[in-house]
């Protein structure tokens, strides 16, 4: 096993592209270290990519690009990623402690594929694309199909995970994501939602986004449930059946943290408080 | 293959030689036998192995030691000052009784430092978030964030 620091993107893609399939890419480490002490993964490289802060942070070019490193704690207190990306911000948030969000990576977060990634969800309601480089070039993905299933993306060995783009929320729009677990803090998710609501002039739902957690293999778009949001005015009885809709595209597991049935059974109430978050969000933006 | 690599800890810069897959924690407890921070659970959930690399706190048994080389590493060995006195949060903490087995008091330790260093007049939430990674067996929480509220107030 040998530990190489890279100190520049270049210099990483040559090592991909010459030991892609034996390196296991390491930035904060607190997924990599732990797959490795219980012999999940087996590298003979760790490339470790810390150090290149050219990957940090978030830019405003034409199109908003997030740094693959930067860090949950980065994600949840930076102003501008707060007003940007106020869902992603929350999810961020919640992940682990001061001392995971600390070193933790966006990055690292998508690589590693869990279905209950908290910043997933966040990113699928803001059409979020990955973009994968190798030293022959670059390409970008749309999140929904860089996530293949549980701990299974579309990335090769040789390509590094250096950026995602994504659209914030625009006019009379408000977003938020809902995590639920056993406590507020170093928390799993039971279940996590993200919900992006834009009315139009006279207060109907114009369009909705919404995307689950930790109930399926990956997290998703629920498309059904959208389409019974979007053209009403979110009355009772069709948040209920947006929350049906949602429980019916879930398939989710029993496991340690709770059964499939409980999942199933918070779904339509996490709905419910997302929606009139939302809502509230979008009326203080006006 | 093995990892060389330098860092400063508690001020004095060390160059250590180790398995290229080891923790930092494993490095700072057996190469340095700074023994202060303390092996828990081992997967970054309880908080006993907290150091601060470049001054935030990490959970040093999933820090991958070798990430560790060009940076400054704080252990609680390194906060006792030179004539032996303590720092304010770990008067507090004497002050306070706020300790009960002791095996996860330098992993609190540490995270108040670095949160009394970004906020040094924190509300009692900043506290209890900031300890949200932080677990204490004996559940002594309430003396805990009852002697920072107290050294915080007579700091200010």
């Amino acid at each position: 096993m040998e530990f190489r620091t890279v100190g520049s993107i270049e210099e990483a893609l040559a090592c991909l592209a010459d030991v892609g399939d034996e390196a296991q890419v390491v930035a904060g480490g607190t997924d990599v270290m732990i797959q490795h002490m219980r012999r999940e993964i087996n590298p003979s490289l760790f490339l470790y990519i810390g150090n290149l802060c050219e990957m940090e942070g978030l830019t405003k070019n034409g199109s908003h690009a997030i740094g693959a490193l930067t860090t949950h704690r980065h994600l949840a207190t930076d102003p501008l990623v707060v007003a940007a990306f106020p869902a992603l911000a929350e999810a961020a948030s919640t992940v682990g402690s001061w001392q995971t969000q600390e070193v933790g990576t966006l990055g690292g977060n998508l690589c590693n594929a869990s279905p209950a990634a908290d910043t997933v969800a966040p990113l699928l309601i803001a059409d979020a694309q990955v973009e994968l480089r190798r030293a022959s070039g670059v390409r970008r993905l749309p999140l929904d199909e860089f996530l293949l299933g549980r701990r299974s993306t579309a990335r090769l060995p040789d390509e590094l995970l250096t950026a995602v783009t994504a659209r914030p929320p625009g006019e009379r729009c408000g977003e938020t994501y809902l995590k639920l677990g056993r406590r507020s803090a170093m928390e799993v998710a039971i279940a996590g939602l993200a919900v992006r609501l834009t009315f139009d002039a006279v207060g109907n739902v114009e369009s909705a986004k919404v995307a689950a957690c930790a109930v399926a293999p990956r997290a998703y778009r629920a498309v059904e449930a959208e389409s019974v949001l979007e053209g009403s005015r979110l009355e009772e009885g069709t948040v209920a059946e947006a929350g049906r809709a949602l429980v019916d595209s879930a398939t989710p597991i029993d496991d340690a943290r709770a059964s499939a049935s409980y999942r199933r059974h918070v779904l339509p109430g996490l709905l419910v408080r997302a929606v009139a978050t939302c809502r509230e969000r979008a009326v203080e933006q006006r | 293959m093995s990892a060389e690599f330098s860092m400063t800890v508690n001020g004095r810069t060390v160059t250590v030689d180790v398995a290229a897959d080891e923790t930092l924690l494993h490095v700072l407890r057996d190469e340095l036998l700074l023994t202060g921070a303390k092996e828990g659970c081992d997967e970054g959930e309880c908080g006993a192995c907290t150091v601060l690399v470049d001054g935030k706190p990490v959970d040093s048994c999933i820090y991958p030691a070798p990430a560790a080389a060009g940076r400054t590493v704080s252990t609680i060995e390194g906060l006792v000052g030179s004539d032996g006195s303590l720092t304010p949060i770990q008067r507090a903490f004497v002050d306070g009784f706020a300790v009960q087995c002791g095996f996860c008091t330098p992993g609190f330790v540490m995270t108040l430092t670095a949160l009394i260093e970004e906020n040094s007049k924190p509300t009692e939430r900043d506290i209890r978030e900031a300890l949200s990674g932080n677990l204490c067996r004996c559940t002594g929480y309430s003396t805990i964030i009852d002697a920072v509220l107290t050294a915080t107030e007579e700091r200010s």
